[in-house]
């Protein structure tokens, strides 16, 4: 995604982590790594995870990503929980290690190749297709529910992937603001160190549906 | 040393008052008045009342004790430690999520990343059996609670409107309202009032004004994230730090496994895990304050000789009739930018859709409350929820800035079959995973979608251009309910048990029906009520 489509071309959520408390700042600027070595993910599966993630986000750039599979080997590597799954799945370390497999067979049943190797258009049609549980059949999946297996990579992808300092600044989000706070809160107010909007115009307005 | 912080100088973990081992236990092997499992909002204010009234307290945490400055960040991802992470099997057509959805983990419970939004349930919440012919009626009114209301109102000084349109508390509250409201607030309340529907700002449990040392709110946005200025309520910056000062013992990091009873059936104490050791707590009186999932799960992983099914479950009714509310998060467009990050997450509701309409094709009702969001809950929402992805996802998040969000608060009919019972799979400790399930019924679907209707409807009388709408749910409240039948409720109108007399369950899960609207106010004023009843008890030498 070019930096073009943003409303807010000029803003850098990170020109006011001075005004940032030391705990949230050091938070974020981890996220620009350097990043330690994985602890759970083995390179094959790092690649073919980092894949995923992209089309996923919708995004190619390597250096967002490399945070984002940082956060999901840390995620992974520890045992504390997951909140909930469905009594049907696996926990989701073992659904994410054998649900790559799982793809990876689905792509050689396919198209006689490794996922890594497809065409862009194929890994998306695969990717969708676990969406809605309609994926070609292999034996797997009776011990990797689809479903599941998409719901978990998306939302261990989408969740670090909106903290990275990078991506606020492009949807124009004003960050942490603590202790600095925010007061100019009204209808066509903002504060000054907030982002200014630079592309007129409410853009998509055909994508909004009733 | 004295630890100079205002809502921290009775509870430094570290230096002299509090240790973060358990080798410095206060009543060790001594039997005390109250043992309290989990300190989270029923669990403090028990805490309080009670070791406030004299009675010796210890009350035990699973989580840790936070200190706000150290622990909390402004950052979503970051907060999710505050909440209760441990896998719980989740399964049905409308199968739960919890985590950050519901449940909170630390002294403090779900009050350190809750909204602070502090309704007051309506009169015919406790009756609707009697007046719509659904659900229970509780074994108590609105007139028994009304006094707590008022006392816990002031006691944390809730922010508040002067008149408050809804119910039979119309205002004022102890603290102005907050001020001013955010732009995506601003629609919601010009929308309504085009179609003239009433709106109002909300009671927060926020503070608008200077209290007890600690600050107003300066509209960061975070109070799903634990609020690091501590102008946020939570039971661990008001309760607990003055629960300590009366001498109650905090043991944290400790989860309690099992509760013990003697030969005569009558609760012991409970038995605890810190570190991987186990420890006792004696006790006269045990209260279980661990929410609408671990309360039931601990009273039926309690089983034992004399109560083969679990304790307090002679009813059969432990983790029957868990509800949570309808929380359909309803987002549309807007022209002008509305910056959903600003200004305390909820900052305008409207409860005219909250009684029972003979127009409508359900009964009962919700509140509808304008919602913030940051970019972490929002792409959530838009995921996990929504279902979007891909380019359809980046193009929405691009829009950020453009949304007004209006998130619904949906009371949903208690079933019996909505339930928390115990699964195969087991946990770090060795005791069964919880599974719950749940499913809306009929009722429960129309009122959705007469909200969502409502909320697009607010939306475009506005300009807003209604974008997409995600299911959501929001609070958990029943498992354990209370009622005047020992058939057919867990506890008593007082939180005690119909089988054991020296125990009590108070929390979200003693909820006989979950009304339409945000629960935390009313728990807060069941936990008061019950702390007055208990100290009656030892007044009298029950215990
Ligand atoms: C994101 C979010 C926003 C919310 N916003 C609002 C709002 O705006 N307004 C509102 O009214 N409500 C809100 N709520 C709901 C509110 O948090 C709950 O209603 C409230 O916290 C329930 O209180 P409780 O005492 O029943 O349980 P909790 O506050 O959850 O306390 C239970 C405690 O028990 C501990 N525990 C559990 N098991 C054990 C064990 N075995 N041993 C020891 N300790 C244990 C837990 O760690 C926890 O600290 C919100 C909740 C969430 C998650
Ligand atoms: S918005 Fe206000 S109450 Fe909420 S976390 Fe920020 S300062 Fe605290």
């Amino acid at each position: 995604m070019e930096k073009g489509k943003t409303y807010y071309p000029d803003f850098d959520v990170l020109d006011s982590v001075k005004e940032w408390d030391p705990v949230t700042a050091d938070v974020v600027l981890k996220r620009l790594g350097p990043f330690p070595p994985l602890k759970f993910l083995t390179d094959e599966e790092e690649s073919k995870l980092r894949v995923i993630c992209k089309h996923l986000m919708y995004d190619n750039r390597d250096e967002i990503f490399d945070w984002v599979i940082h956060s999901i080997d840390a995620r992974l590597n520890d045992k504390t929980g997951e909140y909930q799954r469905s009594s049907k799945a696996p926990p989701e370390h073992i659904l994410v290690r054998e649900g790559l497999k799982a793809i990876n067979d689905l792509s050689r049943k396919l198209y006689d190749t490794d996922f890594l190797s497809i065409g862009v258009q194929e890994q998306f049609d695969i990717i969708a297709s676990l969406q809605v549980g309609e994926a070609a059949q292999i034996p797997q999946w009776s011990q990797i529910p689809q479903k599941d297996l998409f719901d978990k990579l998306l939302i261990l992808t989408v969740a670090p992937y909106y903290s990275h300092p990078t991506i606020w600044s492009e949807i124009g989000y004003g960050g942490p603001a603590h202790p600095r706070g925010y007061y100019r809160l009204e209808i066509g107010l903002a504060d000054p160190w907030e982002a200014v909007r630079k592309r007129e115009g409410n853009k998509g307005d055909d994508d909004g549906g009733e | 040393m004295e630890n100079e912080s205002y809502v921290k100088h009775n509870c430094d973990h570290y230096k002299d008052s509090r240790y973060d081992d358990l080798n410095h236990r206060k009543y060790g092997d001594k039997e005390v008045d109250v043992c309290i499992v989990g300190v989270g909002a029923a669990g403090g204010v028990l805490a309080y009342e009670l070791s406030k009234a004299g009675l010796d307290v210890v009350g035990i945490e699973a989580g840790p004790f936070w200190d706000p400055q150290v622990d909390f960040a402004s950052d979503e991802l970051h907060a999710y430690r505050l909440n209760w992470q441990d896998t719980r099997l989740s399964d049905g057509n409308d199968a739960l999520k919890f985590g950050p959805n519901n449940s909170g983990r630390g002294v403090g419970g779900g009050t350190t990343h809750f909204t602070g939004v502090f309704y007051r349930f309506h009169k015919s919440d406790f009756r609707t059996k009697s007046t719509d012919g659904v659900g229970e009626d509780w074994p108590i009114t609105y007139e028994d609670l009304e006094p707590y209301y008022t006392k816990i109102e002031n006691d944390i000084k809730v922010s508040g409107p002067k008149q408050f349109p809804w119910g039979p508390f119309n205002g004022p509250y102890p603290y102005p309202e907050r001020e001013p409201i955010s732009a995506w607030a601003q629609v919601f309340r010009e929308g309504c009032e085009v179609l003239g529907i009433r709106s109002s700002v909300p009671p927060l449990a926020i503070l608008s004004a200077p209290f007890d040392g600690r600050p107003p709110c300066t509209n960061r946005g975070f109070c799903n994230e634990g609020c690091k200025p501590n102008a946020k309520f939570s039971t661990l910056i008001h309760h607990v730090p003055k629960a300590i000062k009366y001498g109650a013992e905090i043991i944290t990091d400790s989860m309690v496994t099992r509760i013990l009873v003697d030969q005569d059936g009558k609760a012991q104490g409970v038995e605890f895990n810190h570190d991987g050791s186990y420890y006792l707590q004696k006790a006269k009186v045990v209260i279980v304050s661990a929410f609408a999932v671990e309360t039931p799960r601990l009273l039926l992983n309690s089983a034992c000789s004399q109560y083969p099914d679990g304790l307090a479950n002679n009813s059969g009714l432990v983790g029957k009739y868990l509800m949570t509310h309808s929380g359909h998060d309803i987002f549309a467009k807007f022209d002008e930018e509305m910056r959903l990050y600003k200004g305390t997450p909820v900052m305008a509701c409207t409860q005219d859709f909250y009684e029972t309409d003979p127009d409508n094709d359900f009964l009962r009702g919700y509140t509808l409350n304008a919602h913030g969001d940051r970019p972490v809950a929002l792409s959530k929402i838009l995921t996990a929820d929504a279902g979007y992805w891909g380019k359809d996802l980046r193009e929405k998040m691009l829009d950020f800035n453009f949304y007004s969000q209006i998130t619904m608060v949906g009371e949903v009919l208690p079933q019996k079959d909505n339930c928390v019972t115990l699964s195969d799979q087991k946990d770090e400790y060795g005791l069964p995973r919880p599974k719950v399930i749940f499913n809306y019924c009929e009722n429960d679907n129309k009122m959705i979608e007469h909200g969502v209707e409502k909320a697009n409807q607010i939306f475009k009388a506005r300009g807003g251009k209604p974008t997409f709408v995600a299911a959501d749910t929001g609070h958990l409240m029943g498992g354990c309910r209370m009622g005047d039948d020992p058939d057919n409720s867990v506890v008593n109108g007082y939180c005690q048990s119909h089988d054991i007399s020296n125990l009590f369950v108070c929390d979200a899960s003693v909820f006989t029906t979950s009304g339409g609207c945000n629960p935390t106010n009313t728990v807060l004023a069941i936990a008061a009520r019950t702390a007055d009843y208990i100290i009656q008890m030892g007044k009298k030498g029950e215990f």
